[in-house]
């Protein structure tokens, strides 16, 4: 697919500014009602969703320049999904998918900013995201007894993902999971060392490219280590496997488990009991990427049926974030003795973007640190002593910006509340 | 056109250079495709900073538009040299008055909102029938009729003291905020300038801005949530809240539809009164277009002819029982009978909360191709806007049968405001908008709709605006427009409100 393919969608798009908005059902008060933090933060209408709609047909029919400008709206998203959603309440368009057909053709075009040039480049080098990355990449499971799939097999692979390896605040993360799943009696390995990033923030980013080769790579690790279930507790990893692997192609039948599906699979077997209390209040912040953007791809190839409506022969379903990974969490999170699980405003589909997505980590960490700040009063507003949530991008967004911002939030995973309980 | 730069950095000086910007990319986003571009566009947050672009486009000899939500074609610019004023950053609810019962706001509160916050104080707005995405500003929608106005009227009469920079930059606080510095009264003490600010509909951005305003606020007998749930698009509340009730009623014809609407209106029953047709209650429930096209017939097969969507509140036990004898009598007495799909347990919760929250006019108008068109009605005494409506409506089918529009149930609508004491109707059209056959229809249908008007006396629709279509009604009511053109050139002697959908000076 290419941003020609999403012509008729972005023609569509009738300027209504419901992108903008949580679903206007669900809006119960004014203060969290916005939904898209690039329209948010910088207001000119260019900056939403059909904003960016508009813009990609003006590039299609080649009436802008690729300046500075451009740049600056194209990059200043997080590829939340969020307006996608909201559309799709009442639309049958595909706006996400343009939104990020823009960046590939920035890319193909060689219009970037520095900053993802940077990371592409350390993809490309040392296979990770992580730009300057000194620590060894397997470092995260020292002294863990756990299988390494590249030398034996293992039922269950688990991927740590680029930013849990090699940062020492996230790994915990990894190591409780790969506890917990042993606990149980899971057949789980790792790639350790020659583990690869998914490359699907890449995919985010624009770089196709970039993330197809990443992913045959991927698939080839995967091939040879004979697992049919892959285990990541990365929401950004988790989609990538599930939802773009799947888009081109290279998913085949690996079934893909975030860790907290995977882990309320087994509370409710009764192979993992939470006793152990864990008094706490926390509120959980849904990812983008496990949330709305993590249901499954739905493969459709068909034409439009000529005439007065747009429909499709066949049928076309589109995604609109009904499906996606919003119970498992939070069922993990109800099972723990003693913690009380409290809603913010904005959840599942309709959540807030913690800020990190799309690159703004990186490209405009201002903006994503100003998204962060929302969510976290947002958080602090339900009066709880934790914003937990199930993404180390997510985590660690909120944990920079806490310190900062010098909020007494605590900032979990989920599977780290449940190691305690457990 | 590029703005002189003196006039761009003044520009700038006044809102800030994130607030303002001419870059292409931004441009582009504010105008229709093959439309003129706006010059600029500015980012104010104060009346002041409205006060100051205004001053400074008359200054400079350039035009100026403002918008709230930007929905409407209308709030783009109609040529080159304008400024585009968004009212994004004016966005706050200055007060919830309880006790008077109205609400202050600036231009970029949507109605949900304002819903919202008035619901969890026993209260609630009118809504125009585009939807809850919509400014709440009651100067900003087109009229501001919409499904709530049986029980809780619409923008003219809501609308309460405003504060509005003039096209020349004057500040002029109206009805009760010019005299004592407050919001309750539009007509005084102090100036009423209802009649100047607006007419049949809106200036359309073509006399000034409006940069607050306050607006009447009605009783709501609900929840201070409604309790919905489930997850995008199934959205439906877990139980209907005590006293609530919803039914679409069919009529054997369209006389007997229009008398029983109006006994709804003399018996005060209403809370939501809409004459829709049942392509516009498929577009409610139906969560994708080929849904949509499966409830469209099947609805259409289960009415007997046209219809009415009647929400119902009590307000006590005894209230509730008096409303549902008292539509009961109603229906036996004009032959109706109830489109079962709407009050099943499974549907009739959302079909409520979409209708009150005003959410699906998208799902209507909009996701069938991305445009809609028609004819609007005027506002009068019921039974006229359902003549008029009713006369003019036949060639839509004669155009469907062309294939040249969607089949999408073709009655029109007709509701009823203030409890039938008046009413207003339109007749809506889908079509695909690349197919120019099309598009000319819709050119069709609005100018058979003008004609009808003229010739049957049925008032001027709300459809007529700019110059062309004043001119054609003007002569033929009490030349209102000779009025209206001096309005405009009295108060923007330099036309620097952008009006190519208001009326110019010099025709
Ligand atoms: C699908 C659809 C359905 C509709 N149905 C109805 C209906 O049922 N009833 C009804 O009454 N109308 C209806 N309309 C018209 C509708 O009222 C307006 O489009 C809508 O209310 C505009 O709200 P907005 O905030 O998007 O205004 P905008 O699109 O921002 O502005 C609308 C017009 O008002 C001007 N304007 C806006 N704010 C200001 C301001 N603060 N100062 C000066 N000028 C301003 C703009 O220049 C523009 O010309 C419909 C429109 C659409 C697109
Ligand atoms: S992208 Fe969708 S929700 Fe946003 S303005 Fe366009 S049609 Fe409306
Ligand atoms: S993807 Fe997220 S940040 Fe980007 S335009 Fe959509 S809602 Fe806004």
């Amino acid at each position: 697919m290419a941003l020609e393919d999403y012509r008729t969608d972005m023609e569509m798009c009738c300027r209504c500014s419901i992108c903008k908005f949580v679903p206007l059902e669900k809006l119960t008060e004014k203060r969290h009602s916005y939904v898209c933090p690039s329209i948010a933060r910088y207001n000119f209408h260019t900056y939403s969703g059909g904003g960016r709609t508009s813009m990609g047909l003006a590039l299609l029919d080649e009436e802008l320049e690729y300046d500075e400008k451009l740049l600056e709206v194209v990059y200043n998203c997080q590829m939340c999904g969020a307006c996608d959603m909201s559309c799709k309440y009442a639309m049958d368009i595909e706006v996400l998918e343009p939104i990020n057909e823009i960046r590939i053709k920035c890319v193909e075009g060689g219009h970037t900013v520095p900053a993802l040039d940077g990371i592409i480049s350390s993809l490309r080098n040392q296979a990770t995201m992580v730009p300057g990355a000194k620590a060894k990449r397997g470092d995260w499971a020292a002294g863990l007894d756990v299988k390494d799939i590249t030398k034996q097999q293992a039922g269950v692979i688990y991927h740590a993902g680029c930013r849990v390896c090699y940062d020492q605040d996230l790994r915990q993360v990894a190591t409780n999971t790969i506890e917990l799943l042993k606990k149980a009696g899971i057949d789980v390995g790792i790639a350790g060392e020659n583990e690869i990033c998914c490359g699907g923030r890449a995919y985010q980013m624009g770089y196709k490219e970039d993330f197809l080769n990443q992913a045959k790579k991927y698939m080839e690790i995967i091939r040879k280590s004979g697992a049919k279930t892959l285990v990541t507790g990365c929401a950004d990893c988790y989609h990538a496997f599930k939802v773009p692997y799947d888009k081109f192609g290279l998913k085949g039948d690996l079934e893909v488990m975030h860790a907290t599906e995977y882990l309320a699979r087994l509370i409710e077997e009764g192979k993992l009991k939470p006793t152990k209390k864990v008094d706490i209040k926390v509120t959980y912040h849904d990812p983008c990427h496990l949330g709305r953007l993590g249901e499954p791809y739905i493969h459709w190839e068909g034409n439009p049926v000529p005439g007065h409506i747009r429909i499709f022969d066949p049928p076309k379903e589109f995604r609109r974030g009904t499906y996606g990974v919003y119970e498992p969490p939070r069922d993990v999170l109800k099972s723990i003795p003693g913690l009380k699980l409290v809603e913010m405003d904005r959840v599942k589909e309709y959540a807030w973007c913690c800020g990190a997505g799309g690159g703004v980590r990186e490209s405009n960490p201002d903006f994503a640190k100003w998204t962060a700040r929302e969510r976290i009063s947002e958080a602090e507003s339900t009066g709880a002593d934790a914003i937990v949530t199930a993404c180390s991008g997510c985590e660690q967004n909120f944990k920079e910006t806490i310190d900062e911002c010098g909020s007494s939030l605590k900032v979990y995973d989920v599977v780290e509340l449940l190691a305690r309980a457990i | 056109m590029v703005l002189k730069r003196e006039l761009y950095q003044a520009l700038e000086d006044v809102v800030g250079p994130e607030n303002i910007s001419e870059a292409p990319v931004i441009l582009g986003s504010y105008a229709q495709r093959g439309r003129p571009r706006f010059e600029a566009v500015t980012l104010p947050k104060t009346t002041e900073e409205v006060q100051a672009i205004v001053r400074l486009c008359n200054r400079f000899g350039v035009q100026f538009k403002a918008s709230s939500s930007g929905w409407g074609a209308y709030g783009d610019a109609g040529g080159p040299g304008v400024v585009k004023l968004d009212l994004r950053r004016m966005n706050r609810i200055l007060e919830i008055n309880e006790k008077n019962m109205y609400v202050v706001v600036e231009p970029y509160v949507i109605y949900a909102q304002l819903q919202a916050e008035l619901m969890k104080r026993g209260l609630n707005c009118n809504i125009t029938g585009a939807g809850s995405n919509c400014s709440a500003l009651p100067l900003a929608a087109h009229q501001g009729i919409g499904h709530l106005s049986v029980s809780g009227s619409y923008g003219e009469r809501n609308q309460l003291a405003l504060e509005w920079v003039t096209p020349e930059g004057e500040i002029v606080r109206a009805g009760s905020l010019g005299s004592i510095g407050q919001w309750w009264c539009g007509d005084g003490p102090g100036p009423s300038l209802r009649g100047i600010i607006r007419g049949n509909v809106m200036p359309l951005g073509g006399l000034g801005v409006y940069t607050k305003a306050a607006q009447k606020i009605y009783h709501w007998p609900g929840p201070a949530t409604f309790p919905i749930e489930g997850v995008s698009p199934h959205y439906r509340p877990n139980q209907i809240p005590p006293g609530f009730m919803i039914h679409y009623i069919s009529f054997p014809s369209p006389e007997k539809l229009s008398k029983a609407a109006q006994k709804v209106g003399e018996a005060e029953i209403g809370f939501i009164l809409m004459g829709f047709n049942p392509g516009m209650i498929s577009a409610n429930i139906a969560t994708n277009n080929n849904e949509d096209l499966a409830y469209i017939k099947q609805f259409t097969d289960s009415v007997q002819g046209p219809g009415f969507l009647i929400i119902m509140a009590g307000n006590s036990p005894r209230d509730t029982e008096y409303k549902e004898k008292a539509l009961q009598q109603i229906i036996d007495e004009y032959g109706g009978e109830p489109l079962e799909a709407v009050e099943e347990p499974k549907n009739a919760g959302g079909f409520m909360w979409r209708f009150i929250r005003v959410t699906s006019s998208i799902r209507e108008v909009a996701r069938a191709s991305g445009i809609f068109a028609g004819e609007v009605g005027g506002t009068d005494v019921f039974p006229l806007m359902h003549q008029y409506i009713m006369r003019s409506a036949p060639v839509k089918q004669r155009y469907i049968d062309e294939g040249k529009l969607l089949a999408d149930g073709t009655d029109p609508f007709v509701q009823s405001v203030e409890h039938g004491h008046a009413g207003h109707a339109e007749l809506l059209i889908r079509f695909n908008k690349q197919d120019p056959g099309s598009l000319k229809v819709a050119g069709e249908i609005a100018q058979f709709a003008n004609k009808t008007a003229i010739e049957g006396h049925f008032g001027v629709p709300g459809h007529a605006w700019g110059d062309a279509a004043h001119d054609q009604y003007g002569p033929h009511t009490l030349n209102y427009h000779k009025w209206l053109r001096k309005i405009k050139k009295t108060f923007d002697p330099n036309a620097a409100s952008e009006s190519t959908n208001y009326i110019t000076a010099d025709n």
